[in-house]
C-alpha cells in the first residue's frame, strides 16, 4: 500500500489548488449564457445549446492550449494565462458566429428579457424582444460575461491540469501527462454538470436573477472536487 | 441535446434490484474473469468486456429511472459526471489497490456517486427522489465499464499495465466516450411518452457490444489480449441485440412504413 | 519550427477545421440533431406528424466525440501497427462512420417508436437514404479532425495523445456546432412559416414546415437550406477556434522566452477585445435596422 499521509503533507498545495480549479469551473458555468433548447429556436437569450456541452467546450479548448504551453514553459502564471485566452477565444468566436446567425440569417436583433437596460451599454432591451419569446441572441450584457465565463473556465481546467502535473511523482512524463490530462477532462465534466443542474440548465450572464444562486454550485463543486483531489492526488502520487 | 423526461417515475419491465445485481456482480466477475483467464491464454480478455456490458446494461437503466424524472437539462449530463468520477474512481483504485482494484474502485467510485447525488438534492435542490440512489449507481456502473474495457485491451488490470497501454495511449479517452455513450444513449433515443425498459436495454447491450469491438481493435496491438475473440463476439453479440431492437421497434412503433405519405387528419382523430 | 512553416502549418490546420465544422453542421440538420430537434420531437404531440429524421446521439458534443475518439484509437493502433498515416486515419474515420450508423439508426428508430401515442409512422425510405449522408458527413468530420489532432501530436508536438486530442476536438466541434450553426436550421428553416424576423412565438412551438417545394420535407432538404449559411459559418467559427488558439503563440513562441509567452496572452486578449467590440457593431447596426417590436414607453431603470 502507498503512504496516504505522506503524499498528502507533501502535496498539500495542489489538493488545495485542483479544489480551487474545480469551484472556478463551477463558479465559471454561471456566467456562460446558454439558452438550451429555446435559444436554438431564437426562443431564450443566450447560446442554442447546453450548460454543460458549451463550458466543455471552451474549458477543454483551455486545457489544449494549457497543455501545449506547459510542454515548454515552467511559468504557472503563464500556464494558466494561456489556458484562459484558449477557452476565451473559444467562446468569443463561438459568441460572434451566433450573432451573425441570429442577425443574419434569422432576423432578430440581440435583446435579453430578463433585464429593461442592458447593464452595460444602457440600451434598452426590452421592447426589442419579439412577441411571445424570452428574448434572443447575445446582447453585449451576455458576450461580455461568456468570455469572463470562458476565461474562469480555462483558469479552472489549467489551474487542474498544472496542479495535477507538478505533483511529486516517479512516473514518466508521458506517463504523468496523459493521466493529469484525463484526470483534467474528468474533474472539468464533474464541475460541469453540477451548475448546470444549479441553474436548470439556462441563464443569461451575470445580470440573470439565477446567477444569485452560485454560492450553492460552489458548496457542491467544493465537496466534490475536494473527494476527486484526493483521490487523484493520490494516484499519481503514489507512483 | 433535448431536455429530460416527462416528470414522473418510470414504471415497467425488470425490477432495478436485479439489474443492479447484473451489473455489479457480472461486472465484477467479467473483470476479474478476464484478469485471471488471460494469465492463462490471452484469448480470454473478451471477458472484461462482457463484464463491461453487464456494468452498461445497468447503468442505463439507472439513467432510465433518474431521467424519466426530468433534469432540467440534457439527458447526456448525467452520464458525463458519472464518467468524469468513474475515470478518477477506477485510476485510483487500480493504481492502490493491486489484485483488490476493481472493488476499490467501484466502492470510492459509489462514494463519490453518493455525496454528489447528495449534494444535487440537499445544496443544488433538484428534488429528485431517487438522485443519490441513482448517482451512485451510475457512477458505479461507469467505473466497472472503464475497467471492463480496459481489461479487453489489455488482458489484466494491473496499473502498469493499463497506464501503459492504456492512458498513456489515450485510448482512456474512447473507454470514457465508447462506455458514456453506450450508459447515456439508450434512455436518450427511445425517449418518448411509449418508451419501453426491454427495448432501451436492448439498446445498451447493443451499444455496449460496439465498445466490445473498439476494445478488440486495441487489443490486435497488445501482448497481454487477443483482438479475435472481442471482435468475434463483440460483432455477433451486436448482431443479435440490433436484430432484437429493431423487432422491438416493430412491436412498439404506430407503423413501419416504407413509404408513404403523413397520417391522415382522420386517422389524427 | 521556422515562423513561416508553422504558419503554413497552422493554415492546414485551419483550412481542415473549416471543412470538419461545416460538415458537422450539415450533419446534424440532415438528422435533426441536437437542440432544434426538440421541435420535431415536439411536432408530433401538437397533431403535425412528419417526415424528418429524429435523430438525438445525446448532444453534438457527446457524439462528435464518440465518432473522432474511435477514429483516433482505430488511427493510433494502425499507425502502432506500422501503417501509413494517410491510411491509419481513412480507416479510423471509416469504422467511426461505421458506428456513427448504428447511433443514428436506434435514434431514429427508437424515438419515433416512442410515439406511438401521437400516431407518428417510422419511414424506412428516410432511414435508407439519410443515414448514408449522415455518415459521409460523418466521414468528413473525422477525418478533419483526425487530421488537425495528427498534425498537433506530429509537426506541433502537442504532449496529449492523439486520441485525447481528437477526443477534445470532437467536443469541441460538436458545441461549436450546436451553439451557431443549428441556430439557423432551429429558428429560421423550421419555422419558414412565419415571417422573417419576428422570432418564433411560444405559441407555435411544434408546427415545424413539412412540406417542401416538392413534396414533403426531409432532413435532406433542410441541409440543402442549411448549406447556403449555417453550415459555412459554423465552419469559419470552428476554424477560426482551432487557427486563432494556435496563431496567438506560433507568433509569440512560448518556448522562446517568458515575454514572448505573455505577448502571446495579449493577443489572445486583444483579439477577443476586438470581438466583443464587433459584436456590439453588429448588434447596433441590427437594433437600428429591424427596429423594436413595440413602441417606447418609458419604464423604470
Amino acid at each position: 500500500m502507498i503512504d496516504v499521509a505522506g503524499i498528502i503533507a507533501e502535496n498539500i498545495l495542489y489538493i488545495a489548488m485542483v479544489t480551487l480549479g474545480g469551484m472556478l469551473i463551477s463558479w465559471s458555468v454561471h456566467f456562460v449564457p446558454v439558452g438550451g433548447a429555446p435559444a436554438a429556436m431564437a426562443q431564450a437569450t443566450g447560446i442554442g445549446t447546453g450548460t454543460v456541452q458549451l463550458a466543455a467546450g471552451a474549458g477543454l479548448t483551455g486545457l489544449v492550449a494549457a497543455g501545449a504551453v506547459m510542454a515548454v514553459s515552467d511559468s504557472f502564471a503563464l500556464v494558466i494565462a494561456s489556458g484562459a485566452v484558449g477557452a476565451m477565444i473559444m467562446i468569443a468566436v463561438t459568441m460572434i458566429v451566433a450573432t451573425w446567425v441570429y442577425v443574419y440569417g434569422v432576423g432578430v436583433p440581440p435583446a435579453s428579457a430578463k433585464v429593461d437596460y442592458d447593464p452595460i451599454t444602457k440600451d434598452r432591451q426590452d421592447i426589442y424582444v419579439s412577441q411571445g419569446t424570452e428574448g434572443h441572441g447575445l446582447p453585449t450584457v451576455s458576450f461580455v460575461s461568456g468570455v469572463i465565463g470562458g476565461a474562469l473556465g480555462g483558469l479552472g481546467g489549467a489551474v487542474i491540469y498544472y496542479s495535477l502535473m507538478s505533483t511529486s511523482t516517479t512516473l514518466s512524463q508521458s506517463d504523468l501527462v496523459a493521466l493529469a490530462s484525463i484526470f483534467a477532462v474528468g474533474i472539468f465534466f464533474v464541475n460541469a454538470v453540477i451548475p448546470s443542474y444549479n441553474i436548470g440548465g439556462t441563464i443569461e450572464g451575470f445580470h440573470d436573477p439565477k446567477f444569485k444562486k452560485w454560492p450553492k454550485a460552489v458548496l457542491a463543486s467544493f465537496v466534490a472536487t475536494l473527494m476527486c483531489a484526493f483521490v487523484g492526488i493520490l494516484t499519481i502520487g503514489g507512483l | 441535446m433535448s431536455a429530460g423526461g416527462a416528470g414522473g417515475e418510470a414504471t415497467g419491465g425488470i425490477p432495478q434490484n436485479q439489474l443492479i445485481a447484473l451489473g455489479t456482480l457480472g461486472g465484477l466477475a467479467g473483470v476479474y474473469g478476464g484478469h485471471f483467464l488471460s494469465v492463462a491464454s490471452p484469448a480470454f480478455a473478451f471477458i472484461g468486456a462482457l463484464g463491461a456490458i453487464c456494468a452498461i446494461v445497468w447503468g442505463s437503466a439507472a439513467v432510465r429511472r433518474v431521467a424519466s424524472y426530468g433534469l432540467g437539462t440534457g439527458v447526456p449530463s448525467i452520464g458525463m459526471i458519472a464518467l468524469g468520477m468513474g475515470v478518477v474512481a477506477s485510476m485510483f483504485g487500480l493504481a492502490v489497490g493491486g489484485i483488490a482494484g476493481p472493488i476499490v474502485a467501484f466502492i470510492i467510485a459509489s462514494i463519490i456517486g453518493l455525496v454528489v447525488g447528495v449534494l444535487a438534492n440537499k445544496v443544488l435542490g433538484m428534488g429528485i427522489p431517487i438522485m443519490e440512489q441513482s448517482m451512485t449507481e451510475i457512477a458505479g456502473a461507469g467505473t466497472l465499464t472503464i475497467i471492463g474495457l480496459s481489461v479487453a485491451m489489455t488482458g489484466t488490470f494491473m496499473f502498469d499495465a493499463v497506464l501503459e497501454t492504456v492512458v498513456a495511449t489515450g485510448y482512456i479517452a474512447v473507454i470514457f466516450i465508447a462506455g458514456g455513450m453506450a450508459i447515456l444513449h439508450p434512455f436518450n433515443a427511445n425517449l418518448g411518452p411509449d418508451e419501453k425498459q426491454d427495448r432501451t436495454l436492448m439498446t445498451a447491450l447493443e451499444k455496449g457490444a460496439i465498445a466490445m469491438v473498439i476494445a478488440g481493435i486495441v487489443a490486435t496491438v497488445v501482448d497481454g489480449a487477443s483482438a479475435v475473440p472481442s471482435i468475434l463476439i463483440g460483432v455477433f453479440i451486436w448482431y443479435i441485440a440490433f436484430s432484437k431492437y429493431v423487432k422491438l421497434v416493430h412491436r412498439d412503433a404506430y407503423k413501419v412504413l416504407g413509404t408513404g405519405l403523413l397520417p391522415t387528419e382522420e386517422e389524427l382523430e | 519550427m521556422e515562423p513561416l512553416m508553422g504558419m503554413g502549418v497552422l493554415a492546414l490546420m485551419g483550412a481542415a477545421a473549416t471543412i470538419a465544422g461545416t460538415t458537422e453542421d450539415l450533419e446534424s440538420d440532415v438528422g435533426s440533431q441536437s437542440n432544434p430537434n426538440s421541435q420535431v420531437q415536439l411536432a408530433p404531440q401538437m397533431m403535425y406528424p412528419h417526415r424528418i429524421y429524429n435523430k438525438a446521439i445525446s448532444g453534438e458534443p457527446p457524439s462528435n466525440a464518440l465518432i473522432c475518439a474511435i477514429g483516433g484509437t482505430v488511427a493510433s493502433v494502425l499507425m502502432t501497427a506500422g501503417l501509413s498515416v494517410i491510411f491509419a486515419i481513412a480507416i479510423g474515420a471509416l469504422i467511426a462512420t461505421a458506428v456513427h450508423g448504428t447511433y443514428c439508426i436506434t435514434a431514429y428508430m427508437g424515438r419515433t417508436a416512442s410515439q406511438k401515442r401521437f400516431r407518428q409512422p417510422i419511414y424506412l425510405d428516410i432511414l435508407r437514404s439519410h443515414t448514408p449522408v449522415m455518415m459521409g458527413y460523418a466521414f468528413i468530420t473525422t477525418f478533419c479532425i483526425l487530421v488537425v489532432s495528427y498534425i498537433m501530436v506530429a509537426v506541433l508536438a502537442h504532449p496529449f495523445p492523439l486520441t485525447l486530442l481528437a477526443f477534445i476536438w470532437g467536443i469541441t466541434v460538436g458545441a461549436i456546432g450546436s451553439s451557431t450553426g443549428d441556430v439557423h436550421y432551429g429558428a429560421e428553416r423550421e419555422f419558414q412559416n412565419v415571417e422573417f424576423g419576428s422570432g418564433l412565438n411560444a405559441a407555435n412551438s411544434g408546427n415545424i414546415v413539412r412540406k417542401a417545394e416538392s413534396g414533403l420535407r426531409n432532413g435532406i432538404d433542410n441541409s440543402w437550406f442549411c448549406a447556403k449559411f449555417g453550415g459555412p459559418v459554423t465552419g469559419l467559427a470552428f476554424g477560426m477556434t482551432v487557427f486563432l488558439s494556435g496563431w496567438v503563440t506560433a507568433v509569440f513562441n512560448p518556448a522562446l522566452s517568458l515575454t514572448m509567452g505573455w505577448l502571446s496572452v495579449a493577443a489572445g486578449v486583444i483579439l477577443v477585445l476586438l470581438m466583443i467590440i464587433w459584436n456590439r457593431k453588429i448588434e447596433v447596426a441590427a437594433r437600428k435596422a429591424f427596429g423594436p417590436y413595440k413602441e417606447e414607453e418609458e419604464v423604470a431603470a
